[in-house]
């Protein structure tokens, strides 16, 4: 359980700083510290477990239909990656204090790395991989926001765009593996999938699977040919690139690679994959990252060079080419961090990160300039440093890399190669910025800075040199815990010494360390080749040209399905359910065992009414008024139909939306054009008629099998409960407030938020509005006669009287909250007809929004309250009580539900009518004043 | 006893159904807008009263108690005709609709001299 309490603290604690802002901004810094420290002493109280050989494993279930659960595991790997993700976000957060200006919001950058770090911890201690890849995209998500931050600049805009649009997509791809991954295991669960190897392996989708788990990986960890994402992402403040870019967010990746290293690894195809794309993106970003005159730029190219180094440690696929990729892991994170602030602080006192015009700085910032050498020494593979204990590992393993064949050298060649380059823009990193000529154009003195800011470097620059001199006192437990759940079995023996006699490994440092520093000698000769050669592969102008061209494309789309014409996507509409109908019904008995029953008059003639009533006013649709006319008649018919077929609740539901449906159109009609023109041309006609026969005739043809066949339906069950379970004898209502509350929960939230579309939609609209009828005559000056007026305001407490009654009836009788707010809405939109928009608001000073939005409320609140009783959301009570003079009573929570229901109809009903009946004063002022 | 009442509610059905005739073919045949308003607001208000006492009778003799739903429906009537035999007469006052001779008042024009 307390498990669960590492992702939440600071999920939930997100919400903190922005609020502690207002006490100022070190509140606000230890606010997010705290949290992150307290999600760390829960992990460490938890890690002597681990440390002991012991998964711990915590299971809730969410979705369990879907595979889905809440399960949390704790093994080395996971505990590696939590205390790098909280170790190095509470330096962050120290650093990011003093980073960060007076004029940056701090609360809500603390808000959004609390939110990404809760993201980062959900993915590495996920035990199902459903849940796995909600933090993933999470952290995509948060990242985004975090690159962002500076959103008045474009390219802070565009690179999180692009690393939204990437990552986010590799997710995408992921998801997809993962599902296969699933279909093929059974289970989402990672205790299953990593024990189920061989099945994996075997099966037909393995290289399917396979490619698209590993396009998510190669995505986040910014592996070629999707690295360009990374570079750009260093738009965003140094302590987001310190943390996202080098220490957490780029390393899902590779977590990934190596949670699922048991499972997927070990095969050709895995091998090739990610060992190649490993070794391209190794040499790719080590060639890139010499050649960047931006500081941060060198770092980032620098981080993929290292990402894509420990990619082909896991693509070589031997058990200590993991333990080597994940000690790597831990070393990158060490000094990748604490360049990156060094850099940080380089930009922060000096206002440019530019190699070109830094240097010199040595004199200015000594202390800095210290801890920035032991870091960057390290990034090289200088031997007392981390860095060179993984990398002599990673060059020892190349040299044993099985399914090369005869090309088996060209594996440690390439390595060292990458490993020259690395040392070479290393040694750039310090000699450009802190010796030689300079500092050029800069603006202020630069000069140490502030005492914290460089705490959280010297912390992981010591860890640096800890590791380096001492990797057997300080590392190995971690190491070996780490290592041994990523590989799943026993671990083979390794040594973590610095010193391993003259070998072929020590020969290819040297190499590269040698190499290095010709190479930085040569470095002005190389940078004129280089801008010769490469001055076309801008990835960024690519990529928006890619976007652009994208969005152009499904606008044309769009713009091809959905041209705005409601008449195309009727039609559109019933065209398909036609399809779909009709290739149903193909070839099927229409005609079921049941006889025909005989037919009586009275229905016959309510029949033939009701369909030469609508052929009517179809035929009539341009004689608006008589259309109108014969609609209600089609709607009159309908609500009698129900009468005759017992269905009283319908009938009275359907005679009250008759109204307000009759008095809308009236209102539309008023603002449409007086006369309609005849604009469907014949064949279209045509067209659209056999369209309306088809789908008449299909729905009839459905009626008639239904009706010929035994009916056996489900309501004989809500019959006989209605009264033991719900407590009513009025089975509609009791389904709908009861048995089906949760449905009509939702049927008045989406008819709440269509009203509040409706009000959005009219704010501000001004319609032209006819002054005269179709044939030029002015309307009445008289606009609210003196009898309707005066009858419709005694109506008024008569109808709420009505309305009330059927409300509180409606659970045992018909009636209920929804045909209760009806007629309500009714009885309040005739006083508005009757005496006019500005008459009944000064009387009914209602605000609908709000009154709506109770309803909605209201009914969600009487769902919450089950739970107060510990029973499911919404279920409903009742009991019989005795009251004085109106003798027993029943009273049932479902009713309180129904008062929801019935504030939400008469809010959103009169929220559209009322509204759309200003437009008229809206369009004609001048009538209102006389 | 129960022959009278059947006789007396047939009467009622018949006396309502002869004003609900009269005034649908009053509606059907008048020669102006002004006279056919009579023809349903008027005559046919007058048949459904018949039918109401009618069913009254009906239903009050069956030995379940007065009856009295058909009141409100008479209440309802009674509200209901008036408006909007006015609304119809204003709209048509103010459309100066075409009358015949016969049909006078103010605002109301002999035929042919509309317009």
């Amino acid at each position: 359980m307390t498990l669960s309490l590492i992702i939440f603290l600071p999920l939930l604690g997100a919400l903190l700083p922005p609020l502690f802002i207002r006490l100022g901004r070190t509140a606000c810094a230890w606010s997010a510290a705290l949290l992150a420290g307290t999600a760390l002493a829960i992990l460490l109280y938890h890690s002597p477990a681990v440390f002991a050989g012991e998964t711990l494993v915590f299971t809730q279930p969410w979705l369990p239909a879907l595979g889905l659960n809440f399960s949390l595991r704790l093994d080395g790997l996971g505990l590696l990656f939590a205390l790098l993700i909280l170790g190095i976000g509470l330096l962050i957060i120290l650093y990011a204090r003093y980073y960060l200006s007076e004029h940056d919001p701090m609360g809500r950058f603390y808000g959004m790395l609390l939110l990404f770090m809760a993201a980062m911890l959900g993915i590495v201690l996920s035990e199902n991989l459903l849940l796995l890849l909600v933090f993933w995209e999470l952290t995509s998500l948060s990242s985004f926001l975090l690159i962002g931050y500076w959103k008045h600049r474009s390219d802070a805009r565009q690179g999180a765009r692009m690393a939204l649009a990437i990552t986010g997509g590799g997710g995408l791809a992921m998801l997809a593996g993962i599902l296969l991954l699933g279909h093929i295991t059974g289970s989402y669960e990672l205790s299953v999938v990593l024990a189920s190897a061989e099945l994996i392996q075997a099966h037909a989708l393995y290289p399917v699977t396979l490619a698209l788990i590993l396009l998510g990986a190669f995505t986040k960890s910014a592996q070629f040919p999707f690295h360009f994402w990374l570079p750009h992402a260093m738009a965003a403040p140094t302590p987001v690139s310190a943390y996202l870019h080098s220490a957490t967010m780029v390393k899902a990746g590779v977590f990934l690679l190596a949670r699922l290293f048991p499972a997927l690894s070990g095969t050709e195809l895995w091998f090739f994959l990610v060992a190649g794309t490993g070794t391209a993106t190794l040499l790719l970003g080590a060639y890139h990252a010499l050649f960047k005159h931006d500081l941060k730029g060198l770092l980032a190219y620098s981080t993929v060079s290292h990402l894509g180094l420990i990619t082909l440690l896991f693509g070589i696929g031997t058990p200590l080419a993991a333990v080597a990729g994940v000690f790597h892991i831990i070393n990158h994170a060490t000094f990748k961090a604490s360049l990156f602030m060094a850099a940080g602080i380089i930009d922060h006192e000096t206002g440019t990160r530019d190699m070109r015009r830094l240097g010199g700085l040595w004199r200015f910032m000594p202390h800095t300039a210290t801890l920035a050498m032991v870091a960057a020494a390290s990034m090289a593979g200088v031997p007392l440093f981390n860095g060179f204990l993984s990398k002599e590992m990673f060059f020892a393993e190349t040299l044993h890399a099985g399914w090369m064949g005869e090309w088996s050298w060209l594996l440690p060649l390439l390595a060292t190669l990458a490993a020259l380059f690395s040392v070479a823009y290393s040694v750039r990193f310090i000699h450009d910025v802190f010796f030689g000529t300079g500092p050029r154009d800069i603006t202020r003195k630069p000069h140490e800075p502030p005492r914290y800011m460089k705490v959280p470097v010297e912390v992981l620059v010591a860890l640096c040199l800890l590791v380096g001199i001492l990797p057997a006192w300080t590392v190995a437990p971690l190491l070996a815990a780490a290592a041994a759940s990523t590989v799943g079995a026993e671990l083979p023996y390794y040594s973590l010494a610095i010193w391993h006699g003259f070998n072929l490994p020590l020969l290819m440092s040297l190499i590269a360390l040698a190499g290095g520093v010709i190479l930085y000698l040569l470095r002005f000769r190389l940078f004129a080749l280089h801008d010769r050669i490469f001055p076309l592969c801008d990835a960024k102008a690519w990529f928006e040209c890619g976007l652009a061209r994208t969005i152009a494309v499904s606008h044309q789309l769009t713009a091809w399905l959905e041209n705005g014409s409601l008449q195309r996507y009727a039609m559109l509409l019933v065209a398909s359910v036609l399809i779909v109908i009709g290739t149903s019904l193909w070839g099927t008995t229409l005609t079921g065992p049941v006889a025909m029953g005989t037919v009586d008059g009275v229905t016959l003639t309510g029949a033939l009414v009701l369909g030469v009533s609508a052929l009517a006013t179809v035929i009539w649709h341009r004689r608006r008024l008589a259309a109108l006319v014969l609609l209600s008649v089609v709607g009159l018919v309908v609500s009698v139909a129900f009468v005759r077929f017992s269905a009283p609740d319908l009938a009275l539901t359907q005679l009250s939306v008759e109204m307000v449906t009759i008095l809308l159109l009236m209102l539309a009609l008023y603002f449409l054009p007086q006369h309609s023109p005849a604009e469907s041309s014949t064949a279209r006609r045509w067209r659209d008629g056999l369209l309306a026969a088809g789908a008449g005739l299909s729905v009839a043809a459905l009626a008639w099998g239904v009706l010929t066949r035994p009916l056996e339906t489900i309501s004989g069950y809500f019959l006989e409960q209605s009264k033991p379970g719900g407590g009513g004898s009025n089975v509609v209502n009791v389904i709908l407030v009861d048995f089906r509350g949760f449905d009509t929960l939702g049927e008045i939230t989406v008819l709440a938020i269509a009203a509040f579309g409706i009000y959005a939609l009219l704010q501000g609209l001004r319609l032209p509005s006819p002054t005269t009828d179709g044939e030029g005559r002015p309307w009445a000056e008289d606009r609210h006669p003196l009898i309707l007026s005066a009858v419709s305001r005694p109506l008024l407490p008569l109808a709420l009287m009505v309305s009330l009654y059927i409300l509180l009836r409606g659970h045992n009788l018909p009636g209920g909250g929804f045909i209760a707010g009806l007629v309500t809405a009714v009885a309040l939109i005739l006083q508005y007809v009757a005496s006019g928009v500005v008459w009944t608001r000064e009387r009914l000073p209602f605000d609908y929004i709000k009154l709506t939005a109770s309803g909605v409320l209201v009914a969600t609140l009487t769902g919450v309250a089950s739970w107060w009783f510990a029973h499911p959301f919404l279920t409903s009570t009742f009991e019989y009580v005795q009251l004085p003079l109106l003798g027993k009573f029943e009273l049932a929570s479902a009713m309180v539900f129904d008062v929801g229901v019935y504030l939400t109809v008469v809010g959103s009903t009169l929220l559209i009518l009322a509204n759309l009946g200003k437009l008229t004063l809206v369009s004609q002022p001048h009538e209102e004043t006389k | 006893m129960e022959t009278i009442i059947e006789a007396l509610v047939a009467l009622f059905l018949l006396i309502g159904a002869a004003f609900a005739l009269v005034g649908s073919i009053g509606l059907a045949k008048l020669p102006d807008f002004f006279m056919r308003l009579h023809g349903p607001t008027k005559a046919t208000t007058l048949g459904v009263g018949g039918m109401i006492v009618g069913s009254v009778l009906y239903f009050s003799t069956r030995g379940e108690g007065l009856s009295l739903h058909e009141l409100l429906v008479t209440l309802f009537l009674f509200i209901t005709a008036p408006v909007s035999a006015h609304m119809l007469a204003k709209a048509a006052l103010h459309l100066r609709l075409r009358t015949v001779e016969r049909t006078r008042g103010e605002g109301a024009l002999p035929r042919g001299d509309a317009e």
